[in-house]
């Protein structure tokens, strides 16, 4: 569904993705992982296009999404979260995950910003999280875990095809991080595809299906988790001391 | 595909949350006074007629001119305010509304106030193509490339000759007796004031208000929420000189003269802006509050303190105050505080 060619990034000198190659099937959660500062999110801006790719290919459902804005790329079904949850503050919540629903056309511009239709749905939504209680909440009353799950709502808001979860789990609290693992594993079972960067190694192995483990802003592996686990070159670069110590 | 919840489990604890919608709905609107702005724009509608009684010219000018900024500061408020841009060149649309408007005057007859929307259209169509250039910065760059956009539009202006140069254009003086000259400057002023406010609440109340106000917020996320955020900006900025060049094109044949230092000169372009924020940009009822304050305390200062340098003091002492008693602006402030009297709840 995503396939990724040759992706690279410079800035300046700095390779910060280099070449990098995967791809993400259709119906399935991947997870990129990979020690800090192997190009993890200048790959998932590269896909969503924040940030403009210096070379290489990027294809949704076969067509090259990699020349259009932003805003075009989430139109053709593709959203993302970011890392440090970025929410519109002085819009309530449910302002925020409106703000994100399809508009189309001249009288689309001008219809209400807020319809009954869109509310019930957003409100749906909400529920389907658990955080309706804080629908006309501003957006920066929110607690951290808050944030990352009004994110998730706000994505689920322009029916997207696949997601791109940039550290979904990182600070918030154990508890929480289980609520968030079942709400996309209930979204994924839906059919929606999901792509996760993570550092937290037990969401990755318990939830993908598949994962990529990119070192220096390269593709290393990818496999299953059980594969990837067992990968010299990954372990070397990655992962061992991490299965070292959960085996001792 | 797309993601269905499943709301047959949840169709009850929706129905008591939709119910609870609705009440906190009315509530909004029982703090809402719309009948305010109408009878506001009743008695303005009446105020002429103390023509009758005696000579009242002098109400009537104040009314226009405070008018004019209203329309001026709301259009402005839309860049401003909704997306978050400061431009301090609006005064360009200004002399762009009142030399194309003015400029037919002077050679077919035409009067202004039927060419009006047209010099709006004219304005707009300008700040569309200077916004694809501008809007490409934010922040200070973008202020600072405003300020040079007047003043570029202030030495093309002193050098035209076909509009005067300089020296400017005189335009025919109106034949009507002196007690109703003003009428007809009047009402048209105060139907742009009138429109440009009720588009302001139309705009924020929008798809497009709210993708505004996401952009002030934050322009990345804005982007990738799937708003197209140059358009939006551009637009605003199109929308903003639509309502600016028609105050423009009344108020050159309301003075009966165009000249580029009339029109195309800091004062104006900062006016407005002070108006916007001190009233509380990003409201509908902001810029309406700040025009009617600014214009009457410079009466006001005017009138105690003689035209001397001390009455821009008076002002600038006021405004200073105000902003850090209510730095949002009087109607921000007190609306985030939860004291917005009712009557000024326009939004």
């Amino acid at each position: 569904m995503l396939e990724v060619r040759n992706l690279c990034k410079h800035y300046g000198g700095i390779r910060a993705v280099d070449g990098a190659s995967f791809t993400v099937e259709k119906g399935s959660i991947t997870a990129l992982i990979g020690p800090n500062g192997a190009g993890k999110t200048t790959a998932f801006n590269c896909i969503s296009r924040t940030v403009t790719p210096t070379s290489g290919e990027i294809r949704l459902d076969g067509d090259r999404i990699d020349h259009l804005r932003p805003h075009k790329v989430t139109a053709r079904g593709l959203s993302r979260t970011f890392q440090i949850s970025r929410n519109l503050a002085e819009m309530t919540v449910i302002e925020n995950v409106i703000v994100q629903s399809r508009v189309d056309g001249w009288s689309g511009l001008f219809r209400p910003a807020m319809s009954a239709e869109e509310k019930d749905k957003a409100m749906s939504i909400l529920e389907f999280l658990g955080i309706t209680r804080i629908a006309y909440e501003d957006g920066h009353n929110l607690s951290y875990g808050q944030k990352k799950l009004m994110d998730l709502a706000a994505l689920l808001m322009s029916d997207p095809k696949i997601i791109l979860l940039d550290e979904p789990a990182g600070g918030v609290n154990p508890s929480l991080l289980e609520e968030i693992i079942g709400h996309i594993r209930a979204l994924n079972e839906k059919g929606l595809t999901v792509l996760i960067v993570e550092h937290n190694m037990d969401l990755i192995m318990r939830l993908s299906h598949k994962v990529v483990v990119m070192a220096q802003g390269r593709v290393i592996c990818s496999g299953t988790p059980d594969v990837v686990r067992q990968d010299p070159q990954v372990l070397e670069a990655y992962l061992g001391g991490i299965l070292e110590a959960e085996a001792a | 595909m797309t993601v269905t919840l499943q709301q047959s489990t949840t169709s009850g604890v929706l129905e008591a949350r939709r119910l609870h919608n609705e009440k906190l709905a009315r509530k909004a609107d029982q703090t809402r006074a719309a009948w305010f702005p109408l009878a506001l724009m009743a008695v303005l509608v009446a105020l002429p007629l103390l023509q009758l009684t005696g000579n009242y010219n002098y109400v009537l000018h104040m009314v226009l001119f405070t008018a004019s900024y209203v329309a001026m500061a709301s259009g402005w408020n839309i860049l401003g305010g909704f997306a978050g841009y400061i431009s301090l060149g609006h005064a360009v649309f200004f002399a762009i509304g009142g030399y194309f408007s003015g400029m037919i005057l002077a050679r077919f007859g035409v009067s202004t106030i039927v060419t009006a929307p047209l010099a709006g259209l004219v304005a707009a169509v300008i700040g569309y193509l200077i916004g694809m250039v501008t809007l490409k910065v934010r922040g200070p760059s973008f202020i600072i490339s405003s300020i040079a956009l007047l003043m570029i539009a202030r030495i093309l202006f002193d050098n035209w000759e076909f509009v005067g140069g300089a020296n400017g254009v005189t335009l025919p003086v109106t034949s009507l007796p002196v007690l109703w000259a003003k009428i007809p400057y009047y009402y048209a002023m105060l139907a742009i004031a009138a429109f440009s406010v009720w588009a302001s609440y139309r705009i924020k109340h929008s798809k497009f208000g709210l993708g505004l106000r996401a952009i002030s917020k934050d322009e990345i996320k804005a982007e990738s929420a799937g708003i197209d955020t140059r358009f939006y900006k551009v637009m605003a900025f199109a929308l903003s000189a639509f309502f600016v060049g028609m105050a423009g094109a009344v108020w050159g044949e309301y003075i009966t003269y165009l000249r580029p230092n009339i029109f195309l000169i800091m004062p104006i372009a900062v006016n407005l802006v002070l108006m916007a924020i001190l009233g509380g940009k990003g409201t509908v009822a902001g810029p309406v509050i700040g025009a009617v304050l600014i214009v009457a305390l410079n009466e006001l200062f005017v009138a105690m303190m003689g035209a001397s340098e001390l009455n821009i003091l008076g002002t600038g002492l006021v405004m200073a105050l105000g902003l850090i008693f209510f730095p949002l602006g009087l109607v921000g402030t007190l609306a985030r505080r939860g004291k917005l009297p009712r009557v000024l709840n326009w939004d």
